[in-house]
């Protein structure tokens, strides 16, 4: 919860500026607004993987074209396939807090990225107890849209998880998630473990970004 | 015909298809619905496997098969569809002839969801999703299909898509089944009620539930459903939760555990079994064996009075219930002006208000002369039901005007009005028998209103009984009683409660009053009101339309239902008042008005006496700045509380934002709190005839593709500050949209707002048509993935990095302006 809490001021661009009290006060009313609208759900589906050369990848019959997801994989032998999503209710309380407060609607916004983030972290370790037994380690999640990675294979990610069934999770015509608040992942796992399976902006190559850790 | 048999024989469906097919080698991805062309053998096969266990009615394989799935496909969707009932024909033949059975098997269109989100919260349209199940329905009644299975459907509005698309363009039956999960709600929000309430408004022959959970876990699930549904109840389980094995799905629920199951779940009053994700022909064979003598629970006729929204139902009868009445233009200037000026976010604030203040459904009437009224209509339903999840009442005496509403609404919507004029009751009545709804009936007719309750209920009667022929049920029927003002019928009062009275006693019907009509003309009508409402309820109203914002109104229906034991404990008796203080001195109401006013005003002095409103605002105290503003006015010209204060306190936050001493969430808090201060100051300044000048217009909107408009919110809220004119085209918003009002409405200035890459595409496009059509429009454009390069490669004339930022080139754009038509003059 802590960990929230700090994640969702970070996402309100605090830096590492503490946070005001107002603000603070209206992070913890939408942790609690948005625990009672969200229905958490994930799904996730383990393919061998081949990374076929520096910037060429397959999972399963799939092939991808890129450098930072083959780096991403490097050393990996099977690819996790994950999906989440926090649900519809969450993008209904958001627009309904738009119209009334915006100041809310911001807090709200920023809460449930936190929210999904967590969420993710909690299964990711999930599975990666479980693949720990198999004596494999993951990597940290990596999406489609990340670096060189063309958002276009959300697609086939979403067909090969069966997304829409599985957990309600759909995309638009332009490759936008719905319910927005919602991930699509590839998490490597290999047998050498690494230092850190879980992280965001420090792979990320937008350096000049005011959310930055 | 299965419709004859559904409910008196027990009726074996197949196991699963997809389970099976992955086991033969099709691909995570795949689509399964191309092997009716590429394996047209193996999936014969598995059909004539499933008729050989002992189903009666087989899915053909066309789960997915629809023109939003197959669009960029080689194969055509007709061929696809032909295929798998032919497969289906020819497993039916070849197995019969071989066992020599006489049994008829039905070829059940399998349809399954599109893979996509309606709108709004996803982007396919309501109709776009209509027309993709239209074509395959048409196309499977044409195969040869005997019926239609709408199943796996996780969201209202797309189910009550594919059942109107089946039920408006074929003859066949429709069975529909939803996945409900372990909290009992689909993905999507709606509870168990209210999608028994949707498909059987709809007029389905049959639903139920499959797929997400083995049969145990359904068990909680059909209990519900059979004690809401009066039609048929299908049941088809997975074979157990799913469970991961090597990166493999599996399920483990043995055909032994799966029958014995299916033979409780019979017994518990399912009529039409079968498996779903999992199952096999086993599974199919030891269901059959096992249940086969099994007795069938009669389905029987359920007598709730339900409405429902996309996320829950209300049931009439139940306490009573409140149905707000404030959107509505009927005496309201501001409404009025909001319905012209198109201004929707008014309209949705009236809605969420009443919400909050304790309504259960929502009127919705926006009839003004010289309005679009349908397409008005439609669209306030849209909207609404994105923001409010209680169910909406549509009123309207436009035939045009209510079909839309009732077609677009996600839910079973009340319906206001029909009445019993013979031509009313014609018009209304089909509409309701299509669309499913409860309807209205005012006790009036051809002859006018009755004077007594004898006449009243005589119209109810009638109306009952007319509703009967057009196959509506007494259930879906309330009554109006009608409260005539006392000012003008001494005996008004009277005879509308005797009327409630022996319509709950003499007839059973549910009943709705607009209860304040009865004070009409007179004094401090809440006085009357809120007394005249506890007698309603006392006489069995079921549903009041009233403004959920009259406290007066509110006590009453607190007081009456803790009164009544119909508030468990008084739960929510308390849980409201605990906190309020009552006074005890007995005066006359002006006196207490006035004294509460007095008071609130000293308490609000004090907490403020420190407190000037250029503080309130830059610490983004919104109740303060209200209530300061409203101190202020009594001896304050509100042009100089605008510049004295508002600003001065905008300007310190927004230059605060800019160093980064002040956070979004500050600055958003001080805009919100002086968004109230103005709302007070444009109030007195519109009674004084006072005009604050607007700097100019300025269209926002996210552009085509992009469902993200938080950002675009946010520039619009500190825009409005800076008293810019904002046109709020919303998300979504094609470049032809923009430019038509662009051009149409003169305005010198847009902000678009793009989230991705794959979006900025239409950003660039609605630059390079305004360019073409409005070249003196200017452009400035923000959103997550952008920065200035990327803003200059489009074409933008400007990049704001934050709001701040665009309202300081929105300020610089117009006095430019400004200087330019100076300079003219001169």
């Amino acid at each position: 919860m802590e960990k929230c809490f700090q994640e969702a001021v970070r996402y309100l661009g605090y830096g590492k500026n503490p946070v005001d009290e107002a603000t603070s006060r209206l992070v913890e009313k939408g942790f609690l607004e948005l625990e009672k609208v969200s229905a958490l759900r994930s799904v996730f589906r383990i393919f061998e993987m081949n990374r076929i050369d520096e910037e060429k990848v397959a999972i399963g019959t799939l092939q991808i074209s890129s450098k930072s997801l083959a780096r991403n994989l490097n050393h990996c032998e099977k690819a996790v396939l994950f999906g989440a999503t926090l649900g519809t209710g969450v993008d209904r309380l958001i627009a309904r807090t738009s119209l009334t407060d915006m100041a809310n609607a911001v807090v709200l916004q920023a809460c449930a990225a936190a929210m999904l983030e967590e969420f993710c972290d909690e299964k990711q370790f999930e599975i990666g107890e479980e693949l720990e037994k198999e004596g494999l380690y993951l990597r940290p999640r990596f999406s489609p849209g990340y670096g060189d990675f063309d958002i276009g294979f959300q697609k086939s990610f979403m067909q090969m998880l069966d997304c829409a069934k599985a957990i309600g999770l759909t995309m638009t015509e332009s490759f936008m998630m719905t319910p927005t608040k919602s991930v699509t992942a590839v998490i490597g796992a290999s047998r050498i473990k690494e230092r850190c399976p879980i992280a965001g902006c420090e792979v990320c190559d937008k350096k000049e970004c005011i959310y930055r850790r | 015909m299965i419709r004859q048999r559904l409910g008196k024989d027990l009726l074996f469906f197949d196991g699963g298809m997809g389970t099976l097919l992955q086991e033969k080698g099709l691909a995570p991805g795949e689509l399964p619905e191309t092997w009716n062309l590429t394996h047209s053998e193996e999936i014969y096969k598995i059909h004539r496997q499933y008729i050989e266990a002992g189903s009666d009615i087989i899915l053909t394989n066309t789960f997915g098969a629809n023109a939003l799935k197959f669009h960029d496909d080689s194969c055509s969707l007709e061929e696809i569809i032909k295929a798998a009932v032919s497969h289906v024909k020819k497993a039916e033949r070849e197995a019969l002839l071989q066992t020599g059975d006489e049994r008829k098997i039905y070829t059940a269109l399998d349809v399954g969801p599109t893979g996509k989100l309606l709108k709004p919260m996803g982007d396919l349209e309501f109709e776009t999703a209509y027309e993709a199940f239209k074509e395959v329905v048409i196309l499977g009644e044409q195969a040869g299909a005997d019926l239609i299975h709408i199943e796996t459907m996780s969201d209202t509005y797309e189910l009550k898509a594919a059942v109107l698309a089946a039920k408006e363009n074929t003859s066949l039956p429709v069975f529909a089944t939803v996945i409900f999960d372990e909290r009992k709600k689909l993905l999507t929000g709606a509870d168990v009620s209210s999608v028994v309430a949707l498909l059987e408004g709809l007029g389905v022959d049959a639903l139920g539930i499959n797929c997400a959970m083995g049969p145990k876990e359904m068990l909680p699930v059909l209990e519900e459903l059979i004690k809401y549904s009066s039609v048929p109840i299908i049941v088809k389980p997975n074979a157990g939760l799913p469970k991961q094995r090597d990166g493999k799905t599996y399920y483990d629920v043995t055909e032994d555990e799966f029958a014995a199951y299916m033979e409780q779940i019979v017994r518990m009053g399912a009529c039409v079994i079968g498996g779903c994700c999992g199952t096999t022909p086993e599974h199919i064979r030891a269901m059959r064996k096992r249940c086969e003598n099994a007795e069938l629970v009669p389905v029987t006729e359920k007598e709730f009075t339900v409405v429902s929204s996309y996320g829950q139902s209300v049931i009439l009868g139940e306490g009573s219930k409140i149905i707000g009445e404030r959107i509505n233009p009927t005496g309201k200037k501001r409404f009025k002006q909001a319905l012209k000026e198109h201004d929707l976010d008014y309209i949705l604030r009236e809605g969420i208000t009443q919400q909050d203040q304790g309504a259960h459904i929502l009127d919705v009437n926006v009839g003004l002369p010289d309005i679009d009224e349908p397409a008005l209509m439609e669209e306030v339903v849209q909207e609404l039901q994105s923001v409010v999840n209680i169910p909406l009442q549509i009123d309207t005496v436009d035939e045009k005007a209510m079909e839309k509403a009732l077609r677009i609404y996600n839910g079973k919507a009340m319906v206001n009005s029909v009445s019993g004029k013979k031509e009313s009751m014609e018009k209304v009545f089909p509409l309701v028998k299509k669309y499913g709804g409860v309807v209205i009936g005012l006790t009036l007719d051809e002859d006018g209103i009755p004077a007594d309750a004898d006449g009243r209920v005589r119209i109810a009667e009638k109306i009952i009984k007319t509703a009967e022929k057009f196959g509506i049920k007494k259930k879906d029927i309330v009554i109006d009683a009608l409260a005539m003002t006392i000012s003008s019928e001494p005996e008004g009062a009277k005879v509308t409660l005797e009327t409630l009275r022996r319509l709950r006693d003499e007839i059973g019907v549910n009943t709705v009053l607009g209860v304040s009509n009865i004070s009409f003309g007179l004094p401090c009508r809440p006085i009357v009101n809120a007394a005249f409402y506890t007698m309603a309820m006392l006489n069995g109203l079921s549903a009041g339309i009233i403004n959920p914002s009259s406290e007066d109104m509110m006590k009453s229906w607190y007081a009456y239902h803790a009164l009544m034991n119909l508030d468990n404990n008084c739960e929510q008796y308390i849980q409201k008042y605990a906190n309020s203080v009552v006074s005890t001195n007995i005066m006359k109401t002006s006196e207490l008005s006035e004294t509460k006013l007095k008071g609130e005003n000293d308490r609000s002095r004090k907490s403020s006496s420190k407190m000037t409103l250029q503080e309130a605002i830059e610490k983004g105290l919104r109740d303060d700045a209200g209530k300061i503003t409203t101190d202020m006015i009594a001896t304050e010209a509100p042009l100089d509380i605008i510049n004295e204060e508002l600003i001065p306190a905008l300007n310190h936050v927004g230059d605060g934002f800019e160093k980064g001493t002040v956070f979004l969430p500050q600055l958003l808090m001080s805009a919100e709190a002086a968004k109230s201060a103005f709302s007070v100051l444009k109030e007195k300044m519109e009674k004084s005839g006072e005009i604050r000048e607007k700097k100019g217009r300025v269209i926002l909107a996210t552009v085509k593709g992009d469902i993200h408009d938080i950002g675009k919110n946010i520039v619009k809220v500190l825009l409005e500050n800076y008293s810019f004119d904002v046109i709020d085209l919303g998300k979504d918003v094609s470049p032809e949209k923009i430019v038509e009002t662009a051009c149409e409405k003169q305005v010198p200035l847009v902000g678009l707002s793009a989230l991705m890459t794959t979006t900025v595409v239409s950003m660039e496009e609605t630059i390079k048509m305004l360019r073409e059509k409005k070249p003196d429009c200017k452009v400035m454009v923000g959103g997550a993935v952008l920065n200035q390069e990327y803003a200059d490669m489009i074409g933008a004339d400007f990049y704001g990095k934050d709001a701040m930022q665009s309202v300081h080139y929105a300020e610089k754009i117009f006095k430019d302006a400004l200087q330019k038509s100076a300079d003219k003059k001169e």
